[in-house]
């Protein structure tokens, strides 16, 4: 049964939906690919939110099995992830790691609906890098990076069908207190991908008191 | 929960509050086609301040009507044309020709409203605000108050004067305001 009242309801929900797509197309920010470091200060604002970053990432590469969870010399953790199919296997890595994190592994066109919790405030700038590893992904927590009571919370879109795929899409944040649990929402569109051969890095960043997380996108 | 983000808390809201915001329509306009317009208008204004929504009963009513009176107001400072081309969901043309007879059906039903409203045009605007949240579309004294952003003892006391100004006016569509207030 469609009336003027449903149709209408209809309308204004894709209306939501396609200002949610644009929000995100306009805070999206190409990176341009150059040198073999590069570090991005991930830009915009959304009230309320104090500091997190979310990456997406779209590369090309081969793929390889399994997540590698090393600690350095320094102090730094360092991780590698091949095949987007273990969350669980992993966050109990990171656990041993003594990360406390929230690993989520969604459908190629779903991401998680933000926001996921608290972001950490006034941290100071959290780097962390997230490369292209020869098969997956790969990130570095610096000792001392992640405060007692933050969470590392990873979401990452995949080929479900291809686990070892390279993810089209990786949000990586921290979470201060609670971390809500991962509802699925639709991708918003993605502007299209670097020419060159390495990850087309687009930062997205929602940052209202001044500390941030910040990438570098890392060929290597 | 923001209800410019929330598919369903939108939903929702909607469900809950659009045959208000026609009816709230209906009673300013008594053409079907700018009523569907104005209607899909509101909710989109909606959308628009979202963030400026604060679920409870009491004051999301007042918020409602408080953005309803805008998009309603708005549209009688612009031509049909210009509210049209603004707009990016055209409500008119959501409608088939049941939902054309329906809309016409609640026009007519409100037929009187209309009337008293074109009795309270005579009124000071601060005055004739707060009659029409209160005679016309039923809210309380305080809704009205909190739609218009003023204090309660100031609406009551714009009441008072809008409806002793009506009675010496005596006109039949002001008693039946009075009837209704």
């Amino acid at each position: 049964m469609s009336n003027f009242e449903e149709r209408l309801l209809s309308a204004l929900k894709e209306e939501m939906t396609m200002r949610t797509a644009e929000e995100n197309m306009a805070v999206q920010t190409p990176v341009r690919r150059g040198s073999s470091r590069r570090f991005v200060g991930l830009g915009a604002a959304v009230a309320g939110v104090a500091a997190a970053a979310t990456v997406a990432m779209t590369v090309f590469s081969g793929a390889a099995p399994a997540y590698a969870v090393t600690k350095g010399a320094d102090g730094s953790v360092n991780v590698q992830i091949n095949e987007f199919s273990d969350p669980d296997g992993l966050k109990s890595e990171l656990a041993a790691a003594g990360i406390k994190s929230v690993v989520d592994y969604l459908p190629a066109d779903k991401i998680c609906k933000e926001p996921r919790g608290e972001h950490s405030a006034s941290s100071g700038r959290v780097q962390t890098r997230i490369g292209k590893a020869d098969k997956g992904i790969t990130f570095q927590i610096e000792m001392g990076q992640i405060a007692a009571d933050q969470t590392l919370v990873l979401a990452i879109s995949r080929d479900q069908a291809n686990p070892g795929k390279p993810p089209v899409s990786t949000a990586l944040q921290l979470i201060k207190g609670t971390v809500a649990p991962c509802v699925e929402t639709a991708m918003p569109a993605l502007p299209p991908p670097s020419k060159d051969n390495g990850p087309g890095l687009t930062g997205r960043k929602d940052d209202s008191k001044g500390s941030g997380v910040s990438q570098s996108s890392d060929n290597q | 929960m923001r209800l410019n983000e929330d598919p369903a808390a939108f939903e929702a809201f909607y469900r809950g509050h659009v045959d208000a915001v026609m009816r709230f329509v209906v009673r300013r306009v008594g053409d079907p086609h700018l009523a569907a317009d104005l209607t899909a208008d509101i909710f989109l204004a909606v959308l628009d301040s979202g963030h400026t929504y604060r679920p409870g009963r009491g004051s999301e009513i007042a918020w409602l009507y408080g953005v309803a009176r805008n998009v309603v107001s708005a549209q009688h400072r612009r031509t049909a044309r210009e509210a049209q081309a603004t707009s990016r969901v055209a409500g008119r043309r959501l409608m088939d020709d049941n939902d054309l007879g329906r809309m016409e059906e609640r026009i007519d039903a409100e037929r009187q409203m209309r009337r008293a409203l074109e009795a309270m045009r005579g009124l000071p605007e601060g005055e004739r605000a707060v009659l029409e949240l209160v005679a016309i579309d039923q809210l309380s004294v305080a809704e009205a108050a909190a739609t218009l952003g003023i204090r309660q003892v100031t609406a009551r006391v714009r009441l008072h004067r809008a409806r002793r100004a009506l009675e010496n006016a005596a006109s039949p569509a002001a008693v039946y305001v009075e009837g209704q207030a």
